[in-house]
């Protein structure tokens, strides 16, 4: 056995996760936790997205910001956990499973894509705060941001099925 | 500027993927369905799904089965998923793994319980 099968063996085994898989309960809750969470996380961004990229332009972009992106940074308490126990309790299975394979790695892409925005584009908020057009850069990064996450709940929702 | 709109397209097609992979994704062959009946040597009643190993056409398989609790709805108790009984699974092989398949039925003494 590879050290990295030997890591998701002991994981599959360890008692969370037999809890996991053994409880009639236990796992549709940690499945609606997760799912909670990233109503919030997503909802924020997508909603945050669709202002970058034009719409409700009298609403300051910054102001929108400080409210909806530490929700959805917060939200990451509930998804990130939940998430792991969900997949220790199946994990051989999940590296194996193409869905959750792409999730992992639409989930990067938004992540580098976010922090691209926030280190570059984001910076210059200030100019394009309210009732004008943001610039091009921002635009994509948003637009990336949106198909990137409705790819990412895409993917979540497929590994039930791949 | 260039590197943002490679960016975008890259993503594009990566969201675009499952879309166009719909046939080939998953991991069960649809257009060779099968159906086993032997013995049950092991049975789990576990998320996220249940599973049984049976002895059948000569050798021993994994069935994927459903939740927990959709099999619980449907009349399929973890006291009917117990070693040494006879059941029939009708599914779709693994592309894989020959030994493994994905039960869309199961019949325990002439009950059948549908799973998807």
């Amino acid at each position: 056995m590879s050290p990295g099968a030997r890591l998701l063996d002991a994981l599959e085994q360890g008692g969370i996760a037999q809890a996991m898989r053994d409880s009639m309960w236990l796992y549709p809750v940690v499945e609606t936790v997760h799912i909670v969470g990233f109503i919030i996380l997503v909802g924020a961004v997508i909603l945050f997205d669709l202002r970058v990229l034009g719409l409700s332009k009298r609403v300051p972009v910054r102001m929108l910001a400080a409210h909806l992106l530490p929700w959805g940074a917060a939200a990451l308490v509930l998804i990130v956990p939940a998430g792991l126990l969900m997949f220790s309790s199946d994990a051989g299975n999940l590296v194996g499973n193409r869905a959750f394979v792409l999730k992992m790695l639409l989930l990067m892409l938004a992540g580098a894509n976010a922090a691209a925005f926030h280190m570059g584009s984001f910076r210059t908020a200030a100019r394009w705060d309210q009732g004008v057009t943001a610039p091009v850069s921002a635009r994509l990064h948003a637009a990336a941001s949106l198909l990137l996450w409705i790819g990412i709940v895409t993917c979540g929702r497929m590994i039930a099925y791949a | 500027m260039k590197k943002l709109s490679a960016l975008s397209l890259l993503v594009t097609s990566l969201v675009a993927l499952p879309v166009a992979a719909h046939h080939g994704w998953s991991r069960y062959d649809n257009d060779k369905p099968i159906t086993l009946t032997g013995k049950v040597v092991e049975a789990s009643y576990t998320y996220p799904h249940g599973t049984i190993k049976l002895d059948a056409a000569g050798k021993t398989w994994l069935a994927v089965l459903a939740p927990p609790s959709r099999m619980s709805a449907r009349g399929l108790s973890s006291d009917d998923l117990k070693p040494g009984i006879q059941a029939t699974v009708e599914g779709y092989p693994n592309r894989d793994d020959p030994a493994e398949m994905r039960a869309e039925r199961i019949t325990i003494g002439g009950k059948t319980t549908e799973l998807r």
